[in-house]
This record gives C-alpha cells, sequence and structure tokens, in this order.
C-alpha cells in the first residue's frame, strides 16, 4: 500500500545492498602494491646513482605514486557503484509505477490539475500517453475528468488542502476512446514550488466495483419490491426468534405498526394453542431441514396483535452468507382457504348425504322387508305368549320362552333402524378411530338382505388384527355400501355367469388399511372407465349416478384414491386405503 | 279339532320367522315341521305326507314360487298359504293363478294365519277324502263290463233306456238289466248318484280346490 506523508518520501529511494567498502580498499591496496612494484622493476632496470637527484624523485616517486593511485582507485570504484545503484533505483522505481493498478501522478494544484509527472498506468486508465500529460497537451482537469464531476472534485481536493489533509474522491472519468469509467483517487499535497501547491496522489480504475455495486443495488431494490409487494408475509428473524424484519403484508396480516412488531418474538405471532406445533416444526427443521416435514412447513393459528387468530401456513428457511444465523419465515394467510375448503366439505356432506338417501331409497324395499321379518316374528312371539296365559293350563316356561324370543328380535329390529338411521342423519364430517373390520361388518349386515334375496354371497376377508384406522365412519360405510351395491348388480347383469360371491377384503399395507370389494360382475370396459366417476353417469337402471362421483370425493377428502382393477377371471375390484390412526393429520 | 296325520310345513328361510310361527302353531296344538329352505322341504317330502304349506314367496335358491311349480308337478296336493315380507303384486297374482290358496303379507295377523291354516287343512281333508271316495269309485267302476259301461255313461248323460238300447243296438230290456247291474255294483240307489258319480269323475285332480 502506497503511504503519502511528510515525514515518507512519495516513493522511499534505499538501496538493498551496502557498499562493499572492503573490495574496494583490497582493490586499492592491490593498485598501490602494483604501483610499486612497477617503479621497482624500472629503478632496476634503469639504474641510477642512488645520491643523484633522479634517485631522490625515483623515491618519492615510488612513495607517493602508490597511495595516490589506490586513492583514484577506490574512488572510481565508489563512483562507479553510485551510479549503478542510481540506475537500478530509477529502475525500480520505473517497475512500481509501472505494476500500480492505475496512475501516480504528481501535478500542480491549479485549475485542470496539469501534470508534472504521471506513471506508465496512465495509458491503461485513461487512453492517453503519459507524455501528453506530462507535457500539458491533455490536462486532466479539462479532458478527462466527467464535466459533470469537475466542481465536486475540485471541492473536495480544495476542502482537504484547505485542512492540509489527504483527500479521496470517487468520480466518473471519459477515456480517450469516450468510454466513461469510474476511478477512485488519493492524494495530498506535498509541497510548494514557486508559489504553487504540488498534489502527489493515484488514481484507480474502480468501474468494475462500482458497476457490481450498483448491480446489487438494483438486485437489492428489486428484492425489496418483490418481498414488499408479496401477498405473503415475510419476516426476517434472528436466532433466538426476535423479529429483524417485516414486509407490509406481515404487517398487515398481523395488524402491527412496523415498529411494534420489530424486537418482537415470532412467537408472539402464533395462537398460544398452537406454539406446540411451531416447536415441533423448529425441531423437525432443526434436525435434518431437507426432511418432508421441514420443508412443508406448519400450519397453525396465527396471532394479531389484538390477540385475534386466523389460521396461517408457516415455513422457515435459514438465510444463507449471514455473518449470524438469519431466518426467513414465509406465513401465509389461510382465511381464505380454510372457507373455500369448509364450503367443499359441506357441499359434499350435502351431495354425500343426498346420495345416502337415494341408497337408502333405493334399498327401502330391502329394508322393510328386513324390518318386517324381526315384526312378524316378534307379533307372532306375542301372540303364542297371550294364547300360553289364555289357556286353561298355563305353561309358564313356554311364555318366558316367547317374552325372551320377541325381546331379541325387538332388539334385531332395533339395529336395522339404527342402521339406516346413521346413514339417513345429515352429519358434519368428523373423523374418529374406527375398526376398519367392524365398519365393513355394519355394512354387511346392512347388504345382507339385499344380497340374500339377489342370491349373493357377500364373503368378508377380514384379517384377525388390523391397526385402527382414522375417518368418517357414516361416509365410508357409504362407500363400500355403494361399492359393494354396483357390484352386485353387475353380477345381476353378468346373469350372475361369473358366480354369486362379492368379497369385501381389508388388509394392512404400508400407507394404511386397504379396504377392497371384489365382485364377479360383468368388469368394466374401457368406454365406461372413462366416464365411471363423472356424475349422473350411470349404467344402472335405477339411481343417480352420482354414487361413484360422490364416493372418489369422500375417498379423496380422506387422503385416498378410489381405484379399480378388473379381474384375471371375471369382475372387477375397486379398492382404498384409509391411513392408519397413528400418522394423525393436523 | 284335532288332525290326524295331518301337519303343517313352514318353509321361510328367516330363522325368527320360522321359529315364532312354530310356537303359535304349539298353541293351537298344530302338528307341525319346519324348513329354512324348498329343497329342504323337497328333500323330505315323500308326496304321501298330509297337511298343507305356509311358504315364504322369496327365498334364496329355490323360491316359493318355484316350489308350487314343482309340488304340482307331481301332483302333490298340499295347499299352499304363501306369505311375503313385499307387497308384490305380480307375484301374487302368479301364486294365486297357480291355485294358492292364499297370499298374506307380514307381519301376518295370526287369527287370519290360524284360520287359513285350518281352512287349508280341512281343504286338504275334504280332497283327500274325495280322492279316496274317487278311487273306490274307480275301482268299483272297473267291475263294470264294457256294456255295463257303456249303458251307464249313457244313463249318466240323462239318455232314456229307448234311445240307448237303438244306439247301442240292443233291446230296451236288455239296457235295463245292464243298467240295474251297474247300479248294483256302483252301489247306487238313485239316478241322481249316477250322475254325480259321473261328474266327479270328469273334474280333473287339480281343479278339486
Amino acid at each position: 500500500m502506497l503511504q503519502v506523508n511528510n515525514q515518507v518520501p512519495f516513493i522511499a529511494l534505499t538501496s538493498s545492498d551496502a557498499l562493499p567498502h572492503r573490495l574496494y580498499i583490497l582493490l586499492s591496496i592491490i593498485a598501490w602494491v602494483s604501483v610499486y612494484m612497477i617503479v621497482f622493476i624500472a629503478g632496476s632496470l634503469f639504474p641510477v646513482a642512488a645520491d643523484s637527484f633522479f634517485s631522490t624523485i625515483f623515491i618519492m616517486l615510488q612513495f607517493l605514486l602508490g597511495p595516490i593511485m589506490a586513492m583514484l582507485v577506490y574512488l572510481l570504484l565508489v563512483e562507479r557503484y553510485r551510479v549503478r545503484q542510481l540506475h537500478f533505483n530509477a529502475d525500480r522505481l520505473e517497475t512500481l509505477l509501472k505494476n500500480l493498478p492505475g496512475m501516480a501522478y504528481r501535478c500542480f494544484n491549479r485549475k485542470y490539475w496539469p501534470m508534472e509527472f504521471v506513471s506508465e498506468g496512465c495509458y491503461a486508465l485513461c487512453g492517453y500517453d503519459r507524455r501528453d500529460l506530462e507535457e500539458q497537451r491533455v490536462l486532466w482537469g479539462k479532458f478527462i475528468t466527467h464535466p459533470d464531476e469537475i466542481e465536486f472534485v475540485e471541492r473536495s481536493i480544495l476542502d482537504a488542502v484547505g485542512k492540509d489533509e489527504p483527500f479521496e474522491v470517487e468520480y466518473r472519468i471519459i477515456t480517450r476512446e469516450g468510454e466513461e469509467k469510474w476511478v477512485w483517487e488519493r492524494g495530498r499535497a506535498v509541497g510548494v514550488l514557486d508559489g504553487e501547491t504540488i498534489l502527489e496522489g493515484l488514481i484507480t480504475d474502480i468501474t468494475d466495483r462500482k458497476l457490481t455495486e450498483q448491480a446489487l443495488m438494483r438486485a437489492e431494490a428489486y428484492a425489496k419490491a418483490v418481498v414488499d409487494t408479496a401477498v405473503e408475509a415475510v419476516i426476517t428473524i434472528d436466532e433466538m426468534g426476535c423479529i429483524e424484519t417485516v414486509n407490509r403484508a406481515a404487517q398487515t396480516m398481523f395488524a402491527y405498526t412496523p415498529e411494534a412488531i420489530k424486537g418482537e418474538n415470532i412467537r408472539r405471532l402464533i395462537a398460544g394453542d398452537y406454539l406446540e406445533e411451531y416447536n415441533q416444526y423448529i425441531m423437525h427443521y432443526q434436525e435434518d431441514r431437507s426432511s418432508r416435514v421441514a420443508s412443508a412447513g406448519c400450519e397453525v393459528m396465527g396471532r394479531r396483535q389484538d390477540d385475534s387468530t386466523f389460521p396461517i401456513h408457516l415455513v422457515i428457511n435459514e438465510v444463507l452468507n449471514q455473518p449470524e444465523r438469519k431466518y426467513v419465515g414465509l406465513i401465509r394467510d389461510l382465511t381464505l382457504q380454510r372457507e373455500a375448503e369448509k364450503e367443499v366439505r359441506e357441499q359434499r356432506e350435502q351431495l354425500a348425504h343426498v346420495d345416502r338417501l337415494n341408497t337408502l331409497g333405493e334399498m327401502a324395499t330391502v329394508i322393510a322387508h328386513e324390518i318386517n321379518q324381526p315384526l312378524t316374528a316378534i307379533s307372532m312371539y306375542a301372540q303364542s305368549g297371550l294364547r300360553f296365559l289364555d289357556r286353561g293350563n298355563p305353561k309358564p316356561e313356554r311364555l318366558r320362552d316367547a317374552l325372551e324370543k320377541l325381546y331379541v328380535q325387538a332388539h334385531r329390529a332395533g339395529s336395522v333402524i339404527e342402521r339406516v338411521q346413521q346413514l339417513s342423519r345429515q352429519h358434519e364430517s368428523h373423523s374418529e378411530e374406527v375398526d376398519c373390520n367392524a365398519l365393513i361388518r355394519d355394512v354387511h349386515k346392512l347388504a345382507e338382505v339385499e344380497a340374500h334375496i339377489r342370491d349373493i354371497v357377500i364373503t368378508l376377508k377380514l384379517p384377525r388384527l388390523l391397526p385402527m384406522v382414522v375417518c368418517d365412519p357414516v361416509q365410508i360405510q357409504q362407500v363400500v355400501l355403494n361399492l359393494l351395491r354396483n357390484g352386485m348388480e353387475s353380477m345381476k347383469k353378468a346373469g350372475y355367469n361369473h358366480g354369486n360371491r362379492i368379497v369385501l377384503h381389508t388388509s394392512g399395507t404400508g400407507a394404511g388399511v386397504r379396504i377392497s370389494i371384489i365382485d364377479s360382475g360383468s368388469g368394466i370396459s374401457d368406454e365406461t372407465a372413462e366416464q365411471l366417476y363423472r356424475p349422473f353417469s350411470t349404467t344402472k337402471d335405477t339411481g343417480m349416478g352420482m354414487g361413484l362421483s360422490i364416493s372418489r370425493s369422500i375417498v379423496r377428502a380422506h387422503g385416498g384414491q378410489l381405484e379399480f382393477t378388473n379381474n384375471a377371471n371375471a369382475g372387477v375390484t375397486f379398492y382404498f386405503t384409509l391411513p392408519y390412526a397413528r400418522s394423525k393429520k393436523i | 279339532m284335532t288332525r290326524t296325520g295331518q301337519q303343517v310345513f313352514i318353509i321361510d328361510d328367516d330363522e325368527a320367522v320360522r321359529d315364532s310361527m312354530s310356537m303359535l302353531l304349539e298353541t293351537v296344538n298344530l302338528p307341525h315341521q319346519c324348513f329354512s329352505s324348498a329343497l329342504e322341504f323337497l328333500d323330505s317330502y315323500d308326496g304321501t305326507q298330509q297337511g298343507c304349506l305356509v311358504l315364504d314367496i322369496r327365498m334364496p335358491g329355490m323360491s316359493g314360487l318355484e316350489l308350487q311349480d314343482r309340488l304340482q308337478e307331481s301332483e302333490a296336493l298340499l295347499p299352499i298359504i304363501f306369505i311375503t315380507g313385499h307387497g308384490d303384486v305380480p307375484m301374487a297374482v302368479e301364486a294365486m293363478r297357480k291355485g294358492a290358496l292364499d297370499f298374506m303379507r307380514k307381519p301376518i295377523r295370526e287369527q287370519d294365519l290360524l284360520d287359513r291354516i285350518h281352512e287349508a287343512l280341512d281343504l286338504e281333508a275334504g280332497i283327500r277324502n274325495i280322492m279316496v271316495d274317487r278311487e273306490q269309485m274307480m275301482k268299483k267302476l272297473a267291475t263294470l263290463t264294457t256294456r255295463e259301461r257303456e249303458v251307464f255313461e249313457r244313463v249318466a248323460d240323462g239318455h232314456a233306456n229307448k234311445v240307448i238300447g237303438l244306439d247301442l243296438g240292443i233291446s230296451e230290456r236288455t239296457v235295463e238289466v245292464h243298467r240295474s247291474q251297474a247300479m248294483k255294483k256302483l252301489e247306487v240307489r238313485s239316478l241322481a248318484q249316477l250322475v254325480k258319480i259321473k261328474i266327479d269323475l270328469e273334474k280333473p285332480s287339480n281343479e278339486l280346490f
């Protein structure tokens, strides 16, 4: 990093190695000794009288020339070193400036900032040659700085210079090619020359950063717009569940002002009775955030500021790349959805009720017969009883027998009526834990007489141990009865050519208890299959054609699917699955 | 009144109905047997037992109407009282057309049922008497010679002796001899009795009711 201040020069010129004094002294001594030897050899070649004038000069030469020579050599070497060092430093400075990300400069603090020195980076930065600027053919402030920015840059620099502080500005320039660039400049006044302030500094291209910043801001604005216009409440919370930000929808949904909601714990937004469910959900989320439960969110009751409640769907997700853990909660108001669901449910219930009444209507003769039987028996037992009394010799033991049997038959008639009533009642659908086998047996009783009359045998294939399921027993009875009667009708149509057996079968599967109705009728052709579930379509002589359509919607409301498959030998199997009691739906 | 040799056959697939009816008949000391299906009854019926049937018209397997057909085919003479849980008019019509004694809806008025049963048993007894008489008469008829039989037929038809003699190419006197022989063999004293025998014999057996 480049430092610009008074103490340290703009670029510190320091040599890397110290002067090699010892080597130079050695070389000087060698020079000295060499001179001495040359003089000595010359003296011996040209012998001179020892006491002559020449001899004296010779001796003086011998002693003087050596040190002079040595001194000369030493000075030469040092000078040579200095020159080399200077070259070296200049090179280094050049390299340094070249490698700077941007352009270093020295300029006069005058209008348009005429440059005294600019580094090589000039060309890369603005497309002009450094000499164009140094020779002041191109003025930074006049040709390069964006006209809209000059005033701002000027003011920034003057302010800083006035306070004797470094300045730092970001502004736009226009390159020689006309391209607009964002630059960052930092510099300060370094001294005064001829009464003018000199500035030194560095200018760097920050276009990429600036563009990224702008893109980021745009993206943020976009995200904010999306979040703010979203119908769902968007809430960010910290690790403790404290609300940090909310969007408009959240404020409206929970009837809070933005100030009031911030800092509240998210639990405040959930009705007290449902906190346990919320906690469960958070626990699931923390255990495995990719799990089905975690990504499905939870459905709980929300609580407004005034403590009124409404159904919501909440899903939590962690916001990634944050210094601290943050979560975003998406909350959907389910009020309308629930109302629509309720309406659909009510309609389904009404239709189902109509269908049940219709079925009972169709079965009326059979039911009358079924009640008639015990009534006939009751009547005859009663008459018999009276006769036992009337006779001259009463038979109390026979009378008792008659009364006991009468009692049994009265209950028999009562249970028929009860079954009919159960089906005919309009009831709000409710789920309870039900033993499928008991349910099937009830249906069997209802349909038994009809089967009997038609000479059809209903076979029950029920495993001894079957887990409980969750369902609306009346509606499921209705479905089974519908399917059973359809099967019998189909068998009648087929003229009982494939036998007279219809099987009610229950079995435990992975998902729940499967109930199958296996008839031995004529099967279902592809054409019939197409409009099988269409309301008011029927292949029967009687009936509204609503049965299957209602049965299917009932099964769907129980989270299942009513399906069928033609049997290998004859007839068709209708089946559906009811969920086990333990996987109770929220 | 005791019914010797006669019993009521109750055929109904509903156990309670059978049992209660059985108890009711017990109170009036009527001998009876219960069957849960038409086939069960047919298995045990050898054609000689006397009495009447109380028959449920709708049953799995063989229906009451089918049983009625089967009994008529085998010329069993048991009168049938149909009972039904349904007000099934076409079935009732068919049953009556085929000679059912009555068609009763459940729940049944017990006294009515008992009355009908007695009626049926009387009827059956009557028919049986007629049948016995007829059989005896047939035996007597069999003792007539061909000529006596010819004379008997014509006398019963109301022809005068003279006409008969002309018809058969014999004298009036001879006709008188044959006629008195036939009357002696048939154990009748008057012409009216002779005519009645003729009429009874001409009646087909299924129109006896």
